[in-house]
């Protein structure tokens, strides 16, 4: 617990709050100031919006601890504001609310809007109040509320000129051509087509090939031994495994999100085609993802038997928490750094001429765009499309 | 949705922080604004041990003329940039990208330095700085160091930045007065992330010429070949055709509905740049 003290409503508060205790649930629990409504709890809906130091800010992702020493303003404090009495009013004349949940937020942000932007006209309030979600109203009385306040605030005889659109490049004279100095980093030479994706239905696939400076031989012998094909594949834990079964854990970085897959793996490998199978399922208990896959690797003889091309194909599908990213996009994304890093740690492994040393600590992969499309997606789902 | 437990400190100083960040071995985060990691956390997808909270920090919160770049502080809010219109001169872009993020409520809180080391790909300051060819000022524990914004992004939600470094500040070209900028993002949703953006900076002074694209499955993407055309021809060199084939070059994966989106909006934004 940690001691804080902060000023809600002009009142002194001083609390020993746990570090991860939220602003909103301080308010709402700590000091009984129950006007904060929690919609979405992931900053994403504006119910449990409050005044932080004065501006405007979601509460629930604020934390109490880190608000230590501010003021905050929850709707409560506005009873003696002129600006927020003519809200109030507003709101009830125009119909701006139906339920009442998202009211609170909507006033505190409404009167940050008027303040700030005296001249808004009706697009520009629409902007403005985009983070603030309605479920009743579909939101022309609260339009029409704002709109009203903005309009009566403005003296008489002034026209409701619109706020000038953000500033873009000075209307100055018309475009002047010019050589420009050419770019160091020309773009990267992405020619390679895109890898036809055909996966069963709900499964992703990719498939990748990289080279391995060793003779095909060579590279079929390392790819038998699993100690060091785990080596070489970052995040990866060996546990338990004999010739065609193996038991471990991959951790994959995702941002600021660590999942850790625990699971096991049946190996299949034909010496005639130099081809391997392995078929796995695994399960991180933090974010409750499952996964289960299958990987199959082709070794072909590259540079005149010198080097080794590495075909892989991979193939998995997704359930839980992590499920909502299968796209096929982003499944190449992380496809190829995964891929990628193998590759660079093996040639690095086998000493190949040219190759870059290994790295420090293959720790995790990082593949954050999992967690991007599924943050989008969760964001979409939440706004209600 | 509640957060999973975590230890909380608020450093006296960036030297502070990148101690403590360093001694976490991993398992700390820092804290600038939470716009992205407070969600994060309470959905429970990040369980870091220890939130560093950097958003007091002075060292992190001015903004600086310089000779000829703008120093904006890691810890400055989006808001502030927004609300310096006006004040910025040479740096205006800022300002309007500035106001195009997310929603006011966020954007007092969310920080510049914050958007840059979080990485998301659909985020508009790693877009932008990369299309102004800004620096990146990074301190950790065994000093500071400069990284070019357009290098800075590895990948989605991949930075250069070790475990103990804080991006400290970025420093923004001026541009020239008849500098010419785009800057345009589809978004289904006004404040959501887009589904494509792209930035172009045109400054003959300078011989500048920089178009990149973003909201893509990585960091954003150059158009060198494009940009070039435009800087010799003007509006001429600004077609359909012409930046469906850039953004075909720049972003091969991408599907057909992406690649005609991605193509529109870079056309929107280099429209900006060459219109009479």
């Amino acid at each position: 617990m940690t001691p804080i003290a902060m000023n809600v409503n002009g009142q002194r508060v001083e609390a020993l709050v746990e570090p991860r205790t939220h602003l909103a649930d301080f308010l709402r629990e700590h000091c009984r100031l129950t006007g904060t409504h929690l919609g979405c709890e992931h900053g994403v809906c504006g119910a449990c919006t409050v005044l932080i130091d004065g501006a405007p800010a979601r509460s629930c992702i604020a934390f109490a601890v880190a608000c230590d020493g501010f003021d905050i303003r929850t709707i409560e404090g506005f009873d003696d504001d002129a600006i927020m009495q003519q809200m109030r009013e507003a709101f009830s004349r125009e119909h701006g609310l139906q339920c009442g949940f998202c009211t609170p937020g909507m006033l505190i942000a409404a009167r940050d809007l008027v303040l700030r932007l005296p001249a808004a006209d009706e697009r520009r309030i629409r902007v403005e109040m985009s983070g603030n979600l309605c479920r009743c109203t579909g939101y022309v009385g609260i339009v029409n509320a704002i709109r009203s306040v903005v309009e009566a605030r403005r003296a008489p005889g002034e026209t409701g000129a619109p706020e000038p659109p953000p500033a873009t490049t000075p209307a100055a004279a018309s475009f002047a051509t010019f050589a420009p100095t050419p770019s160091a980093a020309s773009a990267a030479a992405a020619t390679a087509a895109p890898a036809a994706t055909l996966a069963k239905q709900g499964w992703t696939r990719f498939e990748e090939s990289f080279v391995v400076k060793r003779p095909p031989a060579e590279v079929w012998r390392i790819f038998a031994d699993l100690p060091a094909v785990a080596a070489c594949l970052p995040g990866t834990q060996l546990g338990e495994h004999d010739e065609c079964t193996v038991r471990g854990k991959m951790t994959v970085k995702l941002g600021p999100i660590v999942a850790g897959f625990a699971g096991s793996a049946t190996i299949e490998r034909d010496e005639a085609t130099m081809t391997g199978v392995i078929r796995g399922a695994g399960a991180d208990s933090g974010t409750g993802t499952r996964t289960k896959g299958e990987v199959t690797y082709r070794l072909s003889p590259g540079d005149g038997g010198a080097a080794t091309r590495v075909t892989v194909v991979a193939e998995y599908s997704l359930q839980g928490t992590l499920a909502q990213f299968s796209r096929s996009s982003i499944a190449q994304d992380l496809g190829k750094r995964l891929v990628g890093e193998f590759a660079a740690n093996l040639n690095a492994r086998l000493g190949a001429v040219g190759a870059a040393p290994p790295p420090a600590a293959p720790a995790s992969l990082d593949a954050g765009r999992l967690l991007w499309a599924w943050l989008k997606d969760r964001l979409r789902r939440l706004v209600g499309r | 949705m509640k957060a999973a437990i975590f230890d909380y400190v608020r450093p006296r100083d960036l030297a502070e922080a990148a101690r403590l960040l360093a001694d976490a071995k991993g398992g700390a985060k820092l804290l600038a604004g939470g716009q992205s990691l407070g969600p994060m956390l309470n959905l429970r997808l990040a369980r870091p041990r220890l939130l560093v909270d950097v958003a007091r920090l002075g060292e992190l919160r001015g903004i600086e003329a310089r000779d000829s770049a703008w120093r904006i502080g890691g810890g400055v809010t989006h808001a502030q940039i927004e609300d310096a219109a006006g004040r910025l001169p040479g740096a205006e872009v800022l300002c309007a990208v500035a106001a195009g993020i997310a929603y006011r409520a966020v954007r007092n809180r969310g920080t510049i330095g914050g958007s840059l080391a979080h990485a998301d790909p659909a985020a508009d300051w790693p877009l932008a700085l990369a299309a102004l060819g800004a620096d990146i000022e990074i301190c950790g524990i065994s000093g500071a160091r400069t990284v070019a914004a357009d290098r800075f992004m590895k990948g989605a939600f991949t930075v250069d930045l070790a475990e103990d470094e804080v991006v400290a500040a970025v420093s923004v070209p001026k541009l020239s007065g008849g500098a010419r900028w785009g800057y345009y993002k589809f978004c289904r949703k006004t404040g959501e992330f887009p589904e494509a953006s792209a930035a172009a900076l045109f400054d003959a002074e300078r011989r500048s010429a920089r178009v990149f694209i973003g909201a893509l499955s990585g960091a954003p993407q150059r158009i060198p070949a494009l940009a070039a055309a435009i800087a010799e021809r003007g509006a001429a060199a600004c077609t359909r055709e012409a930046t469906e084939a850039a953004v075909t070059a720049a972003a091969p994966d991408l599907d057909v509905i992406d690649r005609r989106m991605h193509a529109a909006v870079l056309l929107r934004a280099l429209q900006q740049v060459v219109r009479a």
